[in-house]
């Protein structure tokens, strides 16, 4: 399933830096590619941050769910 | 470990040897002061403050010295708050737990910066507080704790290592006798963090540092971890980065605590503190600087008139004495003079002070750090002698 979502901007909502920049180490570590961003305007309110993440979020979640590492929502760009 | 990239190169400005690390270290090792050099020139951006790539860089070393902290103090790394001090995450905490009214304990050798919050929010919010009297024995002094908690009692707050004799509380005990009866336990671990091998899994709650004593960070550096336990109610609040649209304070760990922009450059001079710390070995760090102590009060027990404090407890690498009844602030200014840097007076410590019967008189205290030798504690020897 890796890379299966290249072609689309997948974004996982995070509920602070601290938590998006824990889970960027742990994802990166775990081998899944993510990057650390500001969540794009029209797809968030405030000032957020997310995980821009290119595997299926499917994947993503339920790691950020067994580490503890709260998050918004999975989002599309 | 590259032991030259460690050492430094300064004596500093008034070409003193400092013999005050317990104030805050100096000199910092070389690899500190080119961390926050490089800091300030690559890493300018205000962490957590916008998408540009300025800002996610530095955030990103902000986060590896939140992590860097945690793991030194076994802490989850969302539970690391940077603080300006350890007098701030002392109020901090306090407050943060205190607000509501209740009971708090003290101990008899607290600082200032616990004891003053305490005694401020007797007067404001009508907070009772016990200060507890520490006993050669750790099961009487736990006792003793256990014995001035109420059913009103929300916190104990403990120094772990004196300000001013360096003398080393109980204080696992002391967390034992909270966690029994479901109180918080605050530990203000300014002298103890980085020359003993504090974690919170000792039973502490909130662990309260500074950044710029033994671990070795710039000055402006503090922290306030958590073990997760308690919430905090907030004393400062403001922008956080985060849950920007709403009016009510950030709700979760670390951005609830750190309101307004952070002191990227010393933070980032704190993580290659601890990293030093961390090379360098806790152990090796405390026995060197007990050495040291050891040196200096064989010297002082031949010297007529000198008196010294707490020196048969278990203590953090700082020695108290005095000469005579001559006033501590006086010995040090002569020692001063003659190429050392001591300090006299009370510390900071009112409670201690009272507790030790040094009010009027206070200490001269000597604290040596991870830089200072053999060859200068003789010299000091010395000079002690030609003023004593």
């Amino acid at each position: 399933m890796k890379g299966a979502n290249q072609n689309r901007r997948i974004y996982i909502a995070m509920t602070s830096i601290t938590y998006a920049m824990k889970a960027k180490d742990i994802l990166n570590r775990l081998g899944y590619f993510c990057e650390v961003e500001r969540t794009p305007k029209n797809l968030g309110s405030g000032c957020g941050y997310s995980l821009r993440i290119k595997d299926n979020p499917d994947l993503i979640t339920p790691q950020l769910d067994r580490y503890s590492l709260p998050y918004k929502g999975v989002l599309y760009g | 470990m590259n032991r030259n990239s460690d050492k430094p190169s300064e004596r500093g400005a008034a070409g003193l040897v400092n013999f005050d690390n317990s104030a805050t270290t100096f000199p910092k090792p070389e690899s500190v002061k080119r961390t926050v050099y490089t800091a300030m020139n690559r890493y300018g951006g205000n962490p957590g403050r916008g998408g540009h790539r300025l800002s996610v860089e530095t955030a990103g070393q902000i986060y590896r010295v939140r992590r860097s902290a945690a793991e030194f103090f076994g802490a989850q790394t969302e539970n690391v708050a940077f603080t300006p001090n350890c007098t701030y995450a002392l109020n901090m905490a306090i407050k943060g737990m205190m607000q509501y009214g209740g009971h708090i304990v003290i101990s008899g050798y607290e600082h200032n910066a616990a004891a003053r919050p305490v005694y401020a929010l007797t007067k404001r919010s009508g907070v009772k507080y016990s200060v507890a009297r520490i006993f050669d024995s750790p099961e009487k002094t736990a006792e003793e704790f256990d014995r001035l908690m109420t059913p009103e009692t929300r916190c104990v707050c403990c120094i772990i290592a004196s300000n001013v004799t360096g003398r080393i509380l109980p204080y696992k005990e002391i967390a034992e006798v909270c966690r029994r009866k479901n109180v918080c336990f605050i530990a203000d671990g300014a002298q103890a963090c980085g020359v003993l091998d504090v974690k919170l899994s000792d039973g502490i709650n909130f662990l309260c540092t500074s950044g710029h004593k033994a671990l070795y960070g710039p000055s402006g550096t503090g922290l306030l971890i958590s073990d997760g336990r308690y919430s905090l109610s907030t004393i400062i609040e403001g922008g956080t980065g985060a849950t920007s649209s709403e009016l009510a304070q950030t709700p979760f760990m670390p951005e609830k605590l750190e309101s307004g922009s952070i002191n990227t450059a010393g933070i980032i001079g704190l993580g290659a503190g601890l990293d030093f710390v961390r090379r360098k070995g806790t152990q090796r760090i405390l026995s060197h600087e007990k050495s040291l102590c050891r040196q200096f009060e064989d010297g002082l027990r031949e010297i007529k008139n000198v008196k010294l404090y707490d020196s048969d407890t278990l203590r953090a690498p700082i020695t108290a004495f005095n000469i005579g009844d001559r006033d501590s602030q006086e010995v040090s200014q002569l020692l001063a003079e003659r190429g050392f840097a001591l300090r006299g007076g009370l510390q900071c410590a009112a409670v201690a002070h009272s507790t030790l019967g040094t009010t009027e008189q206070g200490v001269v205290r000597f604290s040596p750090s991870a830089f200072n030798n053999s060859g200068q504690v003789k010299r000091l020897l010395a000079a002690v002698r030609s003023i004593a």
